[in-house]
């Protein structure tokens, strides 16, 4: 069995230009959730030197005829979704990798033929161009798809065009292989993909663990990383980002915090999760970083232990300073279905009616409707539909 | 707002040579646009207005409207406009700081006219927070069937 690797191109911009035509052909910029950085370009406003997570004013400095979009996540997802059920008419085994590429099993005779027919049949039925690459195993697929792109569709079979592939490309191609990982393997003598699959496995282990081996296994077109039908548990859940214009007013700041605990208890108790641990990390203006957890007695979702845990890392962290970034992680999470009790376990919470009431007047009302009162420092927020869905609202991915 | 840009297309032939909006045009992507800028000697906005499209004025040039080519949408709401009505504003990209943003349906706009002086008004509103940090403006246009 072949795996095929579909990937969007320039999947938010794309987008756009679905729902209006104008933008075709274009320079245009999507800008992320403040509306200071540019996190996806066309290949227009690519061509003028933009790169992704570039601030507006430094962007459009390059590229001034460029047009520049608030992102709206929710019509990426309808996109996304559209995408995803037709290429689960195609192909049995599916993953949802990420908003925009999935991996998929190929068994067809003639696998450049499919991956054609799915690129057509997707811009034809959903609007955008994707590019699909084939090969033996996902880690190859992905390389394959990024050497086909834009709107391509390539099978890659065969030892000689393996090769030339891995031979043509640094080792930090490979996803999963971040800078400081090539930066390792340089010291071997590994720099392109080819050197990382001839590698002998135990090295690459001892360098990089068994994650890095896998990859080597996969680059040589043994299949050790499966196509994830479904999502695989969390360990770990985080909210959070920049928090828009850096403040140093403590009433602002906290409300962040209570903003971006909400938004995680309520992911939590969309997965039915409970959280042993809670960690809390605060990044300042000025480069500074402070972090610390809180563990709790017995895995919890109830909000107001979880507030308290977040009051006593606000008070163990805050600094006088300008805050701009802030991030929650939920670790040590605890599965839904029967669970064993602790000795501590708190009693039942009495006033679950009032949760769910809250549950049922955000559905009707919108998502946020009723939340925490320190929240009203943000009243911009708030006001702005479009920051109640972000990109990590999009549920079902098996990446972030 | 600085100014917006129409795509050629979309402004007939006869309004571009009664107006020599020649001069206007410019290229994106490979598609000519009209482009209308506040800060030009006779500012002139695209607008529809009883069903046709018409060149006219950016705020007034004589003294018989204000001066200004914005208005808040606040004045039009409390009734402070007379011999005014609500006319939408044609672009399909708008200027704001140097920061162009596409424009979908165009924008709300007012047309006034005094002893046969007339002139095009852009509605604005407060930024939104998005808007503010986009572009550092504290104002933004009204567009029509949208919100930055």
């Amino acid at each position: 069995m072949l795996i095929a690797h579909l990937d969007a191109d320039c999947f938010y911009v794309s987008a756009e230009r679905v729902r209006d035509s104008f933008l075709l052909g274009k320079p245009v910029g999507v800008l992320g959730n403040q509306g200071a950085c540019v996190i996806a370009k066309s290949y227009e406003m690519k061509a003028k030197g933009v790169g992704t997570g570039e601030p507006i004013w430094e962007a459009v400095k390059k590229c001034p005829d460029g047009l520049f979009i608030k992102r709206d996540f929710r019509w990426y997802e309808v996109l996304s979704r559209e995408m995803l059920t037709l290429v689960r008419e195609e192909s049995p085994f599916v993953e949802y990798y990420s908003i925009d590429e999935f991996f998929l099993s190929v068994n067809a005779r003639d696998p450049q033929k499919f991956a054609e027919a799915i690129r057509d049949r997707i811009l034809k039925r959903v609007g955008v161009p994707v590019t699909i690459g084939v090969a033996r195993t996902k880690t190859l697929a992905k390389l394959v798809s990024d050497l086909a792109k834009p709107f391509g569709a390539l099978a890659l079979l065969g030892a000689d065009a393996e090769r030339t592939l891995l031979e043509s490309r640094p080792v930090s191609d490979v996803t999963g292989i971040a800078k400081r990982s090539a930066a390792k393997l340089a010291l071997y003598g590994i720099k392109t993909c080819w050197d990382f699959a001839q590698a002998p496995a135990p090295l690459v282990r001892r360098i990089l663990t068994v994650v890095g081996e896998r990859l080597c296994y996969e680059l040589r077109g043994e299949k050790t990383i499966p196509i994830q039908t479904t999502r695989p548990p969390h360990k770990i859940v985080s909210r959070g980002g920049s928090i828009g214009q850096p403040s140093a007013d403590p009433a602002v700041q906290w409300a962040w915090a209570v903003r971006n605990l909400e938004r995680l208890i309520e992911t939590l108790d969309f997965h039915g999760l409970m959280v042993g641990k809670l960690t809390l990390i605060l990044e300042y203006k000025d480069g500074t970083t402070r972090s610390d957890a809180v563990t709790f007695e017995a895995p919890t979702i109830r909000y107001d232990f979880l507030l308290e845990g977040t009051q006593t890392l606000w008070q163990r962290l805050l600094i006088s300073g300008l805050l701009y970034r802030m991030h929650f992680l939920a670790s040590e999470l605890q599965y839904p279905g029967a669970r064993q009790l602790s000795l501590f376990d708190p009693p039942p919470r009495k006033d679950r009616r009032i949760i769910d009431l809250m549950h049922d007047v955000n559905a009707h009302h919108g998502r946020f409707a009723l939340r925490s009162a320190v929240t009203l420092h943000l009243p911009e927020i708030y006001a702005d539909d479009a920051h109640s869905y972000d990109i990590c609202d999009v549920q079902g991915k098996t990446c972030f | 707002m600085d100014g917006i840009a129409l795509s050629y297309a979309d402004v007939p032939l006869e309004l571009i040579k009664e107006f020599d909006l020649s001069r206007l045009i410019y290229e994106r992507g490979g598609e000519k646009e009209l482009r209308f800028f506040r800060q030009t000697k006779h500012a002139m906005l695209p607008i529809r207005h009883d069903g046709q499209v018409e060149i006219v004025s950016w705020g007034c040039r004589t003294k018989k409207l204000p001066n200004t080519g914005y208005t808040w949408l606040k004045t039009l709401e409390a009734g402070e406009w007379v011999n005014a009505e609500e006319v939408t504003i044609l672009a399909t990209a708008g200027i704001r700081n140097g920061i162009w943003f596409p424009i979908r349906s165009g924008i709300r706009g007012l047309l006034a006219e005094v002893d046969g002086d007339r002139a095009v008004y852009m509605l604005v509103e407060p930024a939104t927070y998005y808007f503010k940090i986009m572009t550092r403006s504290d104002r933004m246009p009204v567009l029509i069937g949208e919100r930055i």
